[in-house]
């Protein structure tokens, strides 16, 4: 495999896995995240074991960057897009940087910098340790970006680590195959009834995870109480033919459920309710949590249909108990959605760039003459996952471009 | 809601209700529809179940069933189905089977009174006449209305408006706050003499036929008026 080249398209679970096993079997690779930190949406979610591990999967975005970092054959280029793409015989990329404001190599990710900037937004926080520097300057918020009037970070840097008139740059890489791991992006349930952006406390599952990772608890974003009573709303935007969206997003009756548990370990004074149609079990881990989650949790097999607001931000959900028959009003403290996967925003300009196709979902599809060309998908772009599946997703890729490669 | 006798799926007709032949097989029973129906509840109604019923093809226990009558066909179950399931139609599609002498409440027996005279009340025309001008009255003696007069019948208007039966029954009251706004904002407007029912309970009964005549009516005012604008505020 020597002198044999793969470019990776996004930094996620799947797009590192493939970099991993790709660079093990001697291939070199370089994975382009457009984002300024790498790791795809895993990330940035919390860990969800109590004593024991329920299989969560957070850990490998950050075990999976954590090593394709430490590891020679993998050049990651984080705030980066292809421009430009050419094929002669190899691939031939012109990829775009954005400007390195802050000096990986001088930042002691103190957070000085974060505190004194003006600009809500402009500065951008880390998820993980494994993100170096542990901040990163928004080119559209900045406003010194904007009219030069503000310098606030780069003056009260104790490591003098800004650089705020810091250049883009533009590589030239060529690849022998290319694994597209574009993931996904999630849905923004704003025209479901239940009034998310415009109650504080109706949220998504992956705000809720952000509020776990943040604060270690539960959190209710009016006022940073602790909510006595949680409710889960699933497939919010799932099997949904108005969407469009036909598909189970196969993550979220498990994702739910760990949270659901996790939030009874920490907060157990916190009563959970679940309001599901049915608990999909995809994954083989199911069995580690469901039954134990099942009898801590109050599960109503119902979808609610209205949420009103009531005092101090609390929320009324109406909503039919199958049991009695009978519409019940009820309140909540904190009303969780859980949400779609829907193909990459973006995933246009990818599907040009290499003469690709969306299947009827509107995910990537790939077939056998692509794989002839030196083209591979993984991950969540193919259609939606859990992260465990991403991670064999990549794998697989990777054992797909090592095979072309082979007989390339 | 029990029915003794079992129920065979192939005596469900789908060629009798636009929605059967599959649109109930795509509802997932998550139950949006019950948990947003302002009815739902009512002598045990659920929306859910209904569309279960014919999905089972309990086509006869439905149409005998007091439930799709509880339903006040506002169509929030159909908005916020996440499979579009075009609820309020299959309800109206159940209501259209049943003997028509059986349909519940005044709404047959009203539709039978405008399909005879016009409208819901068996109003007669100068009874109607006279209230419409009665409130016109009351109108012209309010400061700022003088002068006002209620235009029946008159050709060429730019917008004709229909009236709801209620209106010229117990809620007279309500027919100021339209003319007022006309009047204030120098509106050409009329109402007719004949035919000048704004309710459809063919809807609501779900007879296709007499809704046709009601709709048909409304034109032919509109032709015999020579109106191109139509204000129909039910």
């Amino acid at each position: 495999m020597a002198e044999k080249r793969v470019l990776v398209i996004g930094s996620g679970v799947a797009g590192l896995s493939a970099a991993l096993d790709l660079a093990a079997a001697g291939v070199e690779v370089d994975v382009v995240e457009q984002y300024e930190f790498a790791g795809g949406q895993g990330i940035r979610l919390s860990c969800k074991a109590t004593e024991t591990c329920v299989k969560c999967g957070a850990c490998m975005a950050g075990d999976r960057l954590g090593r394709a970092l430490k590891h020679p054959r993998i050049r990651l280029m984080t705030g980066s897009s292809i421009e430009a793409t050419d094929r002669n015989g190899r691939f031939a990329f012109q990829i775009r940087r954005k400007p390195e404001f802050i000096d990986p190599s001088k930042c002691n990710a103190c957070g000085i910098c974060y505190k004194q900037c003006p600009a809500e937004g402009a500065i951008i926080q880390g998820t993980s340790g494994h993100h170096r520097p542990f901040f990163a300057i928004s080119e559209k918020v900045c406003l010194y970006l904007k009219d030069k009037s503000c310098t606030a970070c780069r003056d009260s840097c104790p490591m003098s680590a800004i650089n705020l008139d810091a250049m883009k740059q533009t590589e030239l890489t060529q690849a022998d195959a290319v694994i597209v791991a574009a993931g996904f992006s999630t849905y923004r349930p704003y025209e479901k009834p239940y009034g998310y952006g415009v109650f504080p406390n109706v949220v998504t599952n992956q705000e809720l995870e952000a509020i776990l990772k943040r604060h270690g608890r539960v959190l209710r974003p009016s006022d940073h109480t602790e909510p006595g009573r949680i409710a889960f709303i699933q497939c919010v935007g799932s099997r949904d033919t108005k969407l469009g969206h036909l598909w189970c997003s196969t993550y979220c009756c498990g994702s739910a459920l760990r949270l659901a548990r996790l939030i009874g370990h920490r907060q157990p004074q916190i009563q959970t309710t679940l309001f599901y149609i049915d608990i999909q079990t995809f994954g083989r881990t199911i069995e580690s949590y469901y039954k134990e989650t099942k009898e801590k949790i109050r599960m109503i097999r119902s979808i609610p249909g209205d949420i009103y607001p009531s005092e101090n931000k609390g929320l009324k959900m109406t909503y039919l108990d199958p049991m009695t028959a009978d519409t019940l009003q009820e309140d909540f403290d904190l009303i969780v959605l859980s949400v779609a996967m829907m193909p990459p925003a973006g995933l246009e300009g990818i599907l040009k760039m290499f003469h690709l196709d969306r299947i009827a979902d509107g995910f990537l599809s790939l077939s056998e003459d692509t794989a002839r060309q030196g083209i591979f998908a993984a991950g969540a772009v193919t259609g939606p996952m859990p992260l465990a599946e991403a991670a064999a997703s990549g794998s697989k890729a990777a054992w797909q471009s090592i095979c072309y490669l082979k007989t390339a | 809601m029990e029915t003794d006798s079992l129920i065979a799926l192939n005596t469900l007709n789908h060629g009798r209700c636009r929605t059967w032949p599959f649109l109930q097989d795509f509802c997932l029973t998550c139950g949006i529809c019950a948990g947003s129906c302002p009815a739902s509840g009512v002598d045990g109604f659920d929306p859910r179940k209904l569309l279960r019923m014919i999905a089972l093809g309990m086509e006869d226990v439905a149409v005998s069933a007091r439930w799709p009558w509880i339903c006040t066909m506002c169509g929030k179950c159909a908005n916020v189905c996440p499979m579009d399931i075009d609820i309020p139609g299959l309800v109206r599609r159940i209501r259209s089977l049943r003997d028509r002498e059986k349909v519940p409440g005044i709404t047959h027996k009203g539709l039978q009174a405008a399909l005879e005279t016009g409208n819901n009340l068996r109003l007669p025309k100068d009874d109607y006449v006279f209230i419409l001008e009665d409130v016109g009255e009351e109108i012209a003696q309010e400061p700022g209305f003088e002068g006002f007069s209620v235009p029946i019948d008159k050709k060429g208007a730019r917008i004709l408006t229909t009236i709801h039966n209620k209106l010229v029954n117990t809620h007279t009251e309500d027919l100021k706050h339209w003319w007022k706004i006309f009047h204030a904002a120098g509106e050409d407007w009329t109402v007719p003499s004949e035919n000048w029912e704004g309710t459809n309970w063919g809807y609501f009964t779900g007879d296709d036929a007499a809704m046709k005549i009601m709709t048909g009516r409304i034109a032919e005012n509109m032709e015999r008026l020579e109106i191109d604008t139509l204000l129909w505020p039910e």
